[in-house]
């Protein structure tokens, strides 16, 4: 309670993060109710293929006549389904590693710390590329834990170092007196420590998921089946948008609704962080 | 001060070393994996004997099928050190060193400009933003550069193109230099290279500056407040020493970690950028072969590009002593290790690496 009483308070302070938010819930009931009320495919039409913006379609039509804003709405789903699931597993591989490495410290810790290393120095997105062109798949699961192979090794470090010093406070030593077994030690005393970390990370993940998972269909890496934003675009492309004036509104829409997202995601992420940090949080 | 280099390069070594295996076990031994799939096509076509199926896939890939696993294994790591990673499928009449080493000069020529003017601008607009701070300037820039940061670069590049290259077509639409002037160092080549390389160069400054200045800002501030400053200016040293010695270089140490993170995702920004401007760089080949199911040469590109990110990190951690002595000096290092809770804390808050988490 204490939490969302702090978050409304920054919120009310700070409009760009009030905004971010309210966009972030947008996109969120978009992406769970849209599909329901909005579908595609049952009003293809060439002699309407790219009409300019009009009350039926408020955002134009694409080659094959239909809506572009009932594709957005269809495709914030895939989206944000495959963001917040590969958010999810970064930031529960980099809790517990960190957490684990951090806590218990010595050989653990010097194996686990070279690991992660090799995955922080690998680069992500090539390596994402790689492994998503040879497994070829849509299916939202695997696709998420793709995209999170190497982003969990970052919140690993900074969890890490958190623990490292939490190891020496005193709620941990009295803890340990108490003979605490490790699994509580670590989910009790530890994880609600680094909130913090966890919950912004959890936020700038999606962002990153989403950046990754719109390339992997720009490029066509990952298969075009369905309706995404990165199909979307990637239709547009290979129909020569970029030549044309007619279907400006057909290529730009997908992308205006990526962008507004990541930027709400980040203005959000904002005032998460004064939340938790104190210092931040000054009036 | 050797001991530090000596860790380090073993460290790179695995990496490679890891990178190789993978890419062994990517074309090898994935269910439906590209070796099984040409020898399966091969013998399809007819006309081969299993031999010369084996020899055909032995020249592309470096692998022999048959016989056993491990043995298989050695000979592609073997091959790998020794730069040999096959020949792409699609152009069997060249190798992929040399496509890749063709294509390497543009990827670095384009990323190495990007980063050190993102990294220069970001820099003055972040410390700037520091020394202003609350001022209706700070504010500003603050809204326009977390705003900038956010936009992932593929689409700034689409952008561009569609309105500079296309809609006013100021800018070549792509490739790396016109086809009309003669490689070589002469003024109208290295004119159209500049003159190709600008909206590549455009797309990763724009999508990365603003990361670098939010985090130079963050680190400013901090030291801002820290006691060795109030410190220096109780003890009545000059502005100019204090922002130069005191509050810059301190300042600058998260950055230049930073700045290792960061090289590896603006090699992984090439690919999409690459791509868009059609560019010939390690990024556009590492696409075009995923696109061509040429898996020897998207595993040389991969592991190119590994190789950069590598190299450059390792020049970093050299560079990294010049900055911070306390590096090379066991003694400190020693001491910075003992205590790790609020000056490791500090270090890692701003380990969000620049452009997201998918550095």
């Amino acid at each position: 309670m204490r939490f969302a009483s702090d978050l409304w308070r920054i919120l009310r302070n700070d409009k760009g993060a009030l905004i971010g938010g309210i966009i972030v819930a947008i996109y969120c009931i978009v992406a769970i109710i849209g599909p329901w009320i909005v579908q595609v495919g049952n009003d293809q039409d060439p002699n309407n293929a790219y009409l300019p913006p009009s009350l039926t379609h408020p955002l134009g039509t694409d080659a094959l006549g239909e809506g572009v804003l009932s594709q957005i709405i269809v495709g914030a789903r895939p989206i944000m389904i495959v963001g917040v699931l590969a958010a999810a597993i970064q930031v529960a591989v980099g809790v517990i590693v960190g957490l684990v490495s951090g806590y218990v410290g010595g050989v653990v810790d010097g194996v686990i710390m070279r690991i992660t290393d090799v995955f922080l120095t690998i680069p992500g997105l090539p390596l994402v590329i790689v492994i998503a062109s040879v497994i070829h798949t849509s299916n939202p699961v695997v696709l998420a834990l793709v995209l999170s192979i190497t982003a969990w090794a970052g919140l690993a470090r900074a969890i890490r170092s958190q623990a490292l010093s939490l190891r020496s406070s005193d709620f941990v030593e009295a803890a340990r007196l108490q003979g605490v077994p490790l699994r509580n030690m670590i989910g009790r005393q530890l994880l609600p420590n680094v909130g913090p970390y966890v919950a912004i990370h959890f936020l700038l993940g999606i962002t990153g998921a989403i950046y990754a998972e719109v390339g992997l269909f720009l490029l066509g890496i990952a298969p075009i089946s369905g309706t995404n934003w990165g199909i979307m675009i990637n239709l547009a492309m290979s129909q020569g948008a970029l030549y044309t004036t007619d279907s400006a509104f057909y290529l730009f829409s997908p992308m205006a609704a990526i962008v507004i997202l990541q930027v709400a995601f980040v203005f959000f992420s904002r005032a998460l962080d004064s939340v938790f940090n104190p210092r931040l949080r000054v009036q | 001060m050797a001991v530090y280099i000596a860790k380090r390069l073993a460290m790179a070594l695995v990496i490679v070393f890891i990178v190789v295996s993978l890419s062994f076990f990517m074309i090898r031994l994935m269910p439906g994996n590209p070796m099984s799939a040409l020898q399966a096509q091969l013998q399809m076509q007819g006309g081969l004997t299993p031999e010369q199926i084996q020899q055909k896939i032995n020249a592309i890939y470096g692998v022999t099928p048959t016989g056993p696993l491990w043995q298989q294994y050695l000979t592609y790591v073997g091959n790998a050190f020794q730069g040999d990673l096959g020949r792409p499928i699609t152009n069997p009449g060249t190798t992929v060193v040399a496509v890749i080493a063709q294509a390497l000069p543009w990827t670095i020529l384009v990323v190495a400009v990007s980063l050190v003017i993102s990294f220069l601008v970001g820099i003055a607009i972040g410390s700037s933003m520091a020394a202003l701070q609350n001022s209706r300037f700070a504010k500003v820039m603050t809204f326009v550069v977390s705003l900038l940061s956010a936009i992932p670069n593929y689409l700034v590049a689409i952008v561009l193109l569609y309105l500079l290259a296309n809609t006013w077509p100021i800018f070549p639409t792509g490739g790396a230099y016109s086809v009309d002037v003669t490689p070589g160092p002469n003024l109208p080549y290295v004119g159209s290279l500049l003159y190709h390389a600008i909206l590549p160069t455009a797309a990763y400054v724009i999508t990365s500056f603003g990361g670098w200045a939010l985090g130079m800002k963050g680190s400013a501030v901090s030291v801002l407040g820290a006691e060795y400053v109030r410190a220096a200016e109780s003890r009545g040293l000059s502005e100019r020493r204090i922002t130069r010695s005191y509050v810059g270089r301190n300042s600058m140490l998260p950055m230049i970690t930073q700045l290792a993170l960061s090289v590896g995702f603006m090699f992984g920004g090439s690919v999409f950028i690459e791509t868009y401007f059609q560019y010939p760089g390690v990024g556009y080949y590492m696409i075009q072969s995923v696109n061509q199911r040429d898996y020897s040469l998207m595993m040389g590109c991969f592991l190119l590009i590994t190789i950069s990110v590598i190299v450059t990190n390792l020049l970093v951690d050299l560079l990294y002593p010049l900055v911070d002595p306390r590096i090379a000096s066991p003694a400190a290092r020693k001491r910075a290790a003992d205590t790790p809770p609020s000056a490791a804390a500090a270090g890692d808050s701003g380990a969000v690496p620049v452009g997201g988490s998918m550095a």
